[in-house]
């Protein structure tokens, strides 16, 4: 309950326990967000108050949707987003204030989505086999030879980074680096594509595949 | 060619995972939002603009703040979203326990009758009060009969982390976590952002110390992360934690 400092909103004083009767009544809409999680801390933060109720009414849109379209089917979208909001419920009290309500729900609703697909599907992705066998026979593109640069992470980062278009690196991100299953990235990423996630796995590799000559080129240069 | 793609995959997970100089998505958050200081802010920008990792959370974060369903998704999303609220409504309305100077846990009915100002007259003309202000109505809180809350469901199994979180003054002294009544013990592991180990261990409670020569490497401005495995009796993991960072302030 303590410690929550308002910064950069409406700071809302500590009031009576009696004088919450009054801010009970008072036009809800009115009130920002922090507004509503100081009154429900106030309040002392148990179980729902309506302004707990109605800080979630105002998030429930976006939660949902990202659930959805992690989870692909609306029952487990159901449990994953009541996951969300049963675990801000719970730690309210460490929200600090020193962020957006909404950028501290989307911090929760990424960790649990992730937890989620980590708990369903532990790495394998079916898609990477089709990815590998997209790619052109050619031994400098294979996998283990495109990314041969493993001496420097920094190098691989920077190559990444130059490389690829803004959506391939969402696409890259999310499949290597949070094990993100291709299927999921497609509805995450609203990709319209015939083949979705996995088309840009594919060119991003090959683009990859063809700068790694310059790239050596340029560090034996630099040696 | 198996072995060569679970290689390629590790190194790829060590250059797109967060680095030492990654933003936390709460950083980001002020960067979009301009909240951020401008020194800090510049220094987020710059790194941000060579860094794939953090391109990519800043653009997530951008799409959650802005998410509204596409036309395929809206019958679900105000499906799912119609069944919280009636969720969360009723949570409200169900016995919610809280604790009166006496200690003495009483539903939630009576906790605003039982207001800490001193009696029935005092509630009585604030009651008065507030009626003669014309106080609407419309969004009272909701004082039904005490009632079961609705059962949670949680099909995704994962543990919640206590702490340590976020930035903090001092290294921490102990991991803590909720503890789940199907687990027989703990897996509990840190490990810097590319996901190098620095300790690691096993417990059977909800919490456990950290020793001196691990909190001896955790220095300020170091990000690192910790996760916490539950097993069964047979030392399968049932649940965990996913990764979490925490750093102490510079």
């Amino acid at each position: 309950m303590g410690g929550w400092g308002a910064r950069g909103h409406r700071v809302v004083p500590r009031l009576p326990r009696w004088c919450l009767i009054f801010r009970d009544g008072g036009d809800l809409e009115a009130l920002s967000d922090a507004d509503l999680v100081s009154n429900h801390l106030a309040a002392g933060g148990g179980g729902g108050s309506i302004w707990l109720q109605e800080l979630f009414r105002r998030h429930y849109t976006k939660v949902v949707t990202w659930c959805l379209r992690v989870a692909g089917d609306s029952e487990e979208a159901h449990d994953l987003a009541q996951g969300v909001f049963l675990k801000a419920q719970r730690h309210l009290g460490a929200f600090r204030g020193d962020s957006k309500v909404s950028t501290w729900l989307y911090s929760i609703t990424r960790s649990e989505c992730l937890n989620y697909l980590r708990s369903r599907s532990p790495l394998n992705d079916p898609l990477d086999d089709d990815v590998a066998e997209a790619l052109p026979d050619d031994p400098e593109s294979r996998p283990e030879r495109v990314f041969e640069f493993r001496s420097s992470v920094q190098a691989a980062r920077a190559l990444l980074d130059r490389e690829l278009t803004d959506l391939e690196k969402r696409v890259f991100t999310l499949h290597y680096g949070d094990d993100v299953p291709l299927q999921t990235i497609t509805r995450l990423l609203g990709l319209e594509n015939p083949s979705g996630a996995k088309a840009y796995l594919v060119s991003a590799r090959r683009k990859l595949a063809r700068a790694l000559p310059r790239w050596r080129a340029c560090e034996r240069l630099n040696a | 060619m198996a072995e060569a793609r679970s290689s390629e995959r590790s190194l790829l997970r060590k250059a797109l995972s967060p680095s030492y100089t990654c933003a936390t998505p709460l950083e980001l958050g002020g960067l979009a939002d301009g909240s951020l200081a401008r020194s800090a802010a510049a220094r987020l920008r710059d790194h941000v603009s060579g860094c794939a990792r953090c391109q990519t959370e800043l653009a997530l974060l951008k799409e959650f703040d802005n998410a509204a369903p596409r036309p395929d998704e809206e019958r679900a999303v105000s499906w799912i979203s119609a069944r919280l609220e009636r969720r969360f409504s009723e949570a409200s309305a169900g016995p919610s326990p809280s604790r009166t100077r006496h200690g003495a846990a009483l539903p939630r009915r009576s906790r605003f009758v039982a207001l800490n100002v001193g009696g029935f007259a005092v509630a009585a003309a604030t009651l008065a009060a507030a009626v003669a202000i014309g106080l609407r109505e419309g969004r009272a809180p909701e004082l039904a009969q005490p009632s079961a809350a609705a059962p949670t469901v949680l099909r995704s199994a994962g543990i919640t982390t206590l702490s340590p979180a976020g930035d903090l003054d001092a290294p921490p002294n102990e991991l803590r976590w909720e503890p789940r009544t199907d687990a027989a013990s703990y897996s509990v592991q840190v490990m810097e952002v590319d996901y190098a180990e620095l300790w690691s261990a096993e417990t059977h409670d909800a919490s456990i110390a950290l020793p001196p020569a691990v909190r001896a490497r955790i220095v300020p401005g170091k990000p690192l992360l910790w996760e916490v495995v539950a097993k069964d009796a047979a030392g399968g993991a049932l649940a965990w934690s996913g990764k979490h960072r925490f750093r102490i302030k510079m």
